[in-house]
């Protein structure tokens, strides 16, 4: 049946882990979950860029140079992140996202 | 008992990530990539809801370095060998441990442990397995005209690529990192104090 071989099993499990991401970052309360949640959806996506690099023979080694410039970009993504979740933990005090209501007051 | 508890806990789950594979190898006849490629998928999707569901957040942090993990094999399996080794670099090795600090940073013993989800959980749940469904509904629906077999991709014709055609690209990316890691710093660096 070749499940290795065909790219439609590559791209369910990255729509998979794009759908645990989603629902990790809607429904969980800390910042550093919804930060977690978004380097899952980043991976799903890159593991689809990877798929349809190894797949499509037009691509040549497109594919893969995309998925590390966007493993790149993730890292900056992290840093600035996690940063700024880390400055707004040193005012408030907390790391829970409802309990951030500065602008709704 | 605690110790008989986490060896039960390690049969079962190691039970749910091979049973896939097994049921590929034998059943489906499926060759020994397949049934490699259903037990990290299965693998990476455990960890990943793991990742998404469990309260202790530390455990979060770590079920998410083993999601990366069965991820760069995927990778392997896919024929893409640089991305996997890229992958276990800077996921495994910079922004989990990066994650992993900034939790260890926002702890806090006062802040509730028991609420880990917000009031919109089971719709975010729904939500997101529509959003599966559909994916699921347009990629089989889609024709992608791909090949029968997937091509390994060797190290040095993706060199050429990455610093003949995609040399700028990777110039601006380098650029972006320095930004980044400038900006991380101002914003994280304590205040002095007033006074």
């Amino acid at each position: 049946m070749g499940l290795a071989d065909s790219l439609d099993a590559y791209l369910l499990l990255a729509g998979a882990l794009f759908a645990i991401g989603t629902f990790g970052f809607l429904a969980r309360r800390n910042a550093i979950s919804m930060l977690m949640s978004i380097e899952l959806m980043l991976n799903s996506v890159n593991l689809t860029i990877v798929a349809f690099g190894s797949f499509i023979p037009a691509l040549k080694a497109d594919g893969s140079v995309i998925a590390l410039m966007v493993m790149a970009v993730a890292a900056a993504e992290a840093t600035v992140g996690l940063a700024i979740v880390i400055a707004i933990y040193r005012n408030r005090k907390t790391p829970l996202v409802d309990e951030y209501d500065a602008m709704r007051r | 008992m605690r110790a008989w508890l986490y060896l039960i806990a390690a049969g079962i789950a190691g039970a749910v990530i091979t049973t896939p594979a097994l049921l590929v190898l034998i059943f489906a006849g499926g060759s020994f990539d397949d049934a490699l490629f259903a037990a990290l998928g299965t693998l990476m999707l455990v960890a990943g809801l793991a990742v998404v569901t469990m309260r202790d957040i530390i455990r979060c942090g770590l079920a998410m370095i083993v999601s990366f993990l069965a991820l760069a094999g995927i990778y392997v399996i896919a024929g893409a060998p640089l991305v996997a080794a890229a992958q276990v670099i800077v996921y495994i090795g910079a922004i989990s441990v990066l994650i992993l600090f900034a939790i260890m940073l926002t702890e806090s013993k006062a802040g509730p442990r028991s609420l880990v989800f917000q009031t919109q959980a089971v719709p975010a749940a729904v939500a997101a397995v529509v959003l599966f469904v559909l994916i699921g509904l347009g990629v089989a629906a889609t024709d992608w005209g791909e090949a029968a077999h997937r091509v390994r991709l060797a190290t040095d014709a993706l060199a050429r690529v990455l610093f003949d055609d995609y040399v700028l690209p990777f110039e601006i990316v380098s650029v972006l990192l320095l930004a980044a890691v400038i900006g991380g710093i101002f914003i994280a660096k304590r205040e002095k104090e007033p006074g």
